[in-house]
């Protein structure tokens, strides 16, 4: 019986995560040995056992039927309004953004698993549109759907979640086949909204678009992060420094170089050729999502991978982009990559999903 | 299903988009990639070995400081400074030998600095405060001297030198010490000044400001050929004192006179307070210091002439010098004994030189006949207040002592006061293991004895018989500021306590102080013809192992007091000869009454009377 499902898994997708999370364990003990001449266990172990778990989990999850989920929309939609709720009148904050909540020794970062969420109740709603996504009126519904836990999420302040919600729902969207020219409408809109928005983004979000535009404008400030993330790539050359040879990572430079700036020690460390290996596996996930999405004949698994890679594809995008200067500032993490137990648990069951909706489809063929 | 599979066509090519945008991402991100590692890597890589990249750190100014008027005491000047950033090849031994003939300083010295800066990407200070003429000739080797640099850095300044140097306090270059404890504290560099003493050390996580930096690119000699990054320090927060500049610079004209004078002291401590609300108008101590001479880096010339001085100049003798309080004390003696009933105002108690149970007498051998209270407050007669001291006893003497402010700290934002010391039973079995006579008490009415006193909490208590029973805390600063100048923290009068004596009690001390700098007072001939009434008391302190300490204290005018004066002379002999001429010239200074307004000139030569 394993056997044949272990013939139906999709394999590449599975050693690609592997070996990124792995990848991953190296770098964060990379990074948080910062000049203390050992390695600090705790925490790779923590993301080491989190992973170990999650693997067990997902394994075990992806021969059950995902398409069971879509009656789960509802209550899943409900329970994430309650959780990012929570975050406002329970959480704690860091950073001048409160994300947090603190569950006993645990703290659970809400909108990670709100992306992954949202990605299931919105495939669920859009289920039932395919093809019919033709006017301003039908996209209403979706419009608010998505909308109150977005300006939840940005009112955490954490602009780096609600742009992950807003390209999910533009993939999903996408693939509904709405109406091109719609399309084009909402991106009119967007651009004409924008100096709205500005208006409503705390200083420290301007300042990072600021200094994006002009990372010279604040160097010890805001822009820090850009310039030495740069250094330290760019000083990776082609073979890189070696593991816990970075000067920039090690010397402290490169402050969150665990989590959100992981790249820039990948970029330093391992070279030009580690960055284009990592890159790879990447490119192999998001591939391997895209197959499996095309592939689906039901819509709502092909709503359900489609949203998943296209978080996937948004996070690199930016997170890398940031580290090497060519995106702002925001706080978007790498898959599988940067550390955080709540964003790795959420990547590995998203993965866990597509992996579901791909064995389905093999068995439906065979 | 024929219908599905339509829809799935048109969905196909919904995901061929998607493809190529997947692509278009991937080969976006590599093309950055390339560019930042393989074509400017080398660049970067220069930047990161901090072989090409200095962090010139730039010194923020620290928090000037005004009088109460607005003029300014303590402020900032900006200097010349020459820096060493080591290079590759380092510096050799021909172009050390050149530069220290261009600073004018030993060779040893400059290694011993580049050595200990050795390991620090910050710049190292070699020689600061130079001359235009050093700077120039500096400037003009700069190309033979790699890693060498100059920079302006501003530097505090204190223009009137030695004025309120113990008040003010220094400041010094950071050191390990201070660089541990100040860790993670922004703005904190290899140049920041720490305060050392005084108000500076004791506000100078405000006073300090943040320094600034730079970041720039510099070519294989060390020279910058680039600025890349900028932070622009934040200069410290400025203060408002309640010091009066004139009165402060009178009250230090009036000590440099007495010592000139050659009456053989060389300490001496002043303080004027307001007694309505325990502000400092002036504070002042001798022998002082030039604080200038740290800030530039003190030789060792001026450090001997410091520190091998036996009468430690960096003592702040106002708060940190504890001295017996001598007939100063017959104001608390008076306020008991009254109080408690034991003396009637009107009692008179009969002076034969000598007290009839313990046989003590008057200081001079004298024998002032029949007293009463105010009369013998004026005179300052001995024999009256032991037999005071003996009706109150020394348990509740002392309780009025501490009532006083005797014996615990007043609590002003400087480092180092001294509690002081109040007589009692327990102090003495505790210390001395020895039982309290009647001539234990004797000594301590008369402010004797254990008691002590620092200057300043005899101030205090002086202020609280002028103002009525107030308690404040005395202050130095009135209010700091924001950078904008607006108000960051203002200091209000803090009462913190009020002495539980009637009014009637306080007149009638007043009324004996007043006394003293009457004809038939002590103080009376200092005084004589001085347009504002004072009120005063002096005080001659038992010296063992030298001659006496003389105290003056006193307020004015009497019946509206302004200003309260405590003068301390360290074996000044008599309390009215060598302490008062300076409380006389801060109270001229003060009310503007120099050389009296009459024309008539103010006669030092007071006949003394008893203290």
């Amino acid at each position: 019986m394993f056997k044949r499902e272990w013939k139906n898994l999709d394999k590449v997708m599975l050693f690609s995560t592997i070996l990124i999370v792995c990848c991953s364990l190296c770098i964060i003990g990379s990074a948080t040995h910062i000049n203390k001449g050992v390695i600090n266990y705790d925490f790779v172990a923590k993301q080491g056992g989190a992973f170990v778990l999650n693997l067990l989990i997902v394994l075990f999850f992806s021969r059950f039927d995902y398409t069971r989920l879509k009656h789960f929309a509802k209550p899943l939609y409900v329970l994430n309004l309650l959780f990012l709720l929570a975050v406002m009148f329970v959480g704690t904050s860091a950073l001048g953004a409160q994300r947090w909540i603190q569950v006993g020794p645990i703290t659970i970062q809400p909108s990670e698993f709100s992306k992954l969420i949202m990605i299931i109740c919105t495939a669920a709603l859009l289920s039932d549109k395919v093809d019919k996504l033709n006017s301003f009126k039908s996209l209403l519904p979706v419009g608010l759907f998505v909308g109150i836990p977005f300006l939840l999420v940005l009112k955490q302040p954490d602009l780096g979640t609600s742009l992950v919600f807003l390209a999910i729902t533009l993939g999903m969207l996408f693939v509904a086949n709405i109406k091109l020219s719609l399309l084009r409408n909402i991106f009119a809109a967007g651009v004409v909204l924008a100096p709205i928005g500005w208006h409503f983004m705390k200083d420290y979000q301007k300042s990072r678009i600021l200094v994006f535009l002009d990372p010279n404008a604040d160097p010890f400030g805001a822009g820090y992060h850009i310039i030495q993330s740069k250094i330290a790539i760019g000083s990776g050359e082609l073979f890189g420094k070696g593991l816990f040879q970075g000067t920039q990572s090690q010397l402290n430079f490169l402050p969150e170089n665990h989590t959100d700036f992981i790249f820039s020690v990948i970029g330093e460390e391992l070279g030009f050729m580690g960055c284009i290996v990592i890159l790879f596996l990447y490119f192999l996930l998001i591939y391997r999502g895209l197959v499996t999405a095309k592939e689906c004949k039901d819509p709502f698994g092909m709503l359900l991978a489609t949203g998943i890679v296209s978080m996937w594809a948004f996070q690199v995008l930016v997170n890398v982009g940031m580290t090497c200067g060519i995106m702002p500032v925001t706080g978007i993490p790498l898959p599988f990559m940067s550390y955080g137990v709540s964003a790795l648990t959420t990547n590995m069951l998203a993965m866990g999903l597509l992996m579901s909706i791909y064995m389905r489809q093999q068995t439906m063929i065979f | 299903m024929l219908e599905a599979l339509m829809k799935k066509k048109n969905q196909d090519g919904r995901f061929r988009y998607l493809y190529w945008i997947v692509i278009f991402i991937f080969a976006a991100l590599i093309c950055r990639l390339v560019y930042l590692q393989l074509f400017e890597g080398s660049y970067y890589h220069g930047l990161a070995e901090g072989n090409r990249l200095r962090a010139i750190p730039i010194a923020a100014m620290r928090g000037v400081m005004y009088d109460r008027n607005g003029q300014i005491l303590v402020g900032s000047r900006p200097i010349f400074m020459v820096t060493y950033v080591p290079t590759k090849k380092g510096i050799s031994d021909a172009e050390l030998d050149s530069l220290a003939k261009l600073l004018n300083v030993p060779k040893e010295k400059l290694q011993e600095k580049i050595d200990k800066g050795k390991n620090s990407f910050e710049p190292t200070i070699l020689a600061q405060d130079l001359t235009q003429d050093i700077v120039t000739r500096v400037e003009e080797r700069r190309n033979d001297l790699p890693g060498v640099s100059v920079d302006v850095q501003p530097i505090r300044y204190y223009p009137y030198n030695s004025m309120a140097a113990q008040v003010f306090g220094y400041v010094g270059q950071i050191d390990e010490e201070d660089m541990k404890r100040l860790q993670g504290q922004e703005g904190v560099s290899s140049i920041t000044q720490i305060g050392r003493a005084g108000l500076e050390a004791y506000y100078d996580d405000l006073l300090r400001g943040k320094d600034g930096g730079r970041q720039v690119e510099v070519d294989a000699s060390g020279t910058p050929v680039k600025e890349m990054e900028r932070k622009n320090p934040v200069p410290g927060h400025n203060f408002h004192l309640t010091i009066d500049l004139n009165l402060q610079k009178a009250t230090e004209d009036a000590l440099d006179r007495q010592i000139a004078n050659g009456i053989g002291t060389h300490g001496i401590a002043a303080v004027a307070i307001d007694p309505n609300t325990g502000a400092v108008l002036a504070m002042a101590s001798r022998p002082s210091y030039n604080p200038n001479w740290f800030t530039r880096g003190i030789t060792e010339k001026e450090w001997a002439q410091i520190n091998n001085n036996p009468a430690h100049p960096m003592e702040n003798r106002v708060i940190a010098g504890e001295y017996p309080p001598g007939s100063t004390f017959k104001l608390i003696t008076g306020t008991a004994a009254l109080e408690l009933k034991k003396v009637t105002p009107d009692e008179m108690i009969f002076d034969s030189g000598r007290h009839w149970l313990v046989d003590m007498r008057n200081a001079g051998g004298e024998a002032l006949g029949w007293l009463n209270f105010t009369e013998a407050l004026a005179k300052s007669d001995n024999v009256y207040f032991y037999e005071l001291g003996r009706r109150v006893g020394i348990d509740k003497l002392a309780e009025y002592a501490r009532m006083f402010g005797m014996g615990k700290k007043t609590g002003i934002a400087l480092r180092g006061e001294a509690t002081g010391l109040v007589a009692s039973e327990e102090y003495k079995k505790k210390n001395f293991n020895q039982d309290w006579y009647l001539g234990d008490t004797f000594n301590s009415a008369i402010g004797q004895g254990f008691q002590l006193v620092t200057p300043l909490q005899a101030a205090m208590i002086v202020s609280e018989v002028a103002n009525g029973g107030i308690q404040y805390k005395p202050f130095l600063v009135s209010r700091i500021d924001n950078l904008d100048g607006t108000p960051y923290k203002i200091f209000a009068p803090e009462q913190v306590g009020t002495l539980p004596v009637s009014k009637s009690t306080l007149d009638l001390v007043r009324e004996g102080m007043r006394n003293v700098a009457e004809e038939s007072g002590t103080a009376g001939s200092l005084f004589a013809g001085f347009p504002i009434q004072v009120a005063g008391k002096t005080g001659t302190a038992e010296n063992f192992g030298g001659a006496d300490h003389a105290w003056f204290v006193a307020y004015a005018p009497f019946d509206h007091p302004r200003i309260v004066i405590a003068v301390l002379t360290e074996q000044g002999g008599f309390g009215a000869l060598a302490s008062g001429p300076v409380a006389k010239s801060m109270l001229e200074e003060f009310f503007q009454v120099g050389a009296y307004a009459d024309g008539k000139s103010p006669a030092h030569d007071a006949k003394d009377k008893k203290n």
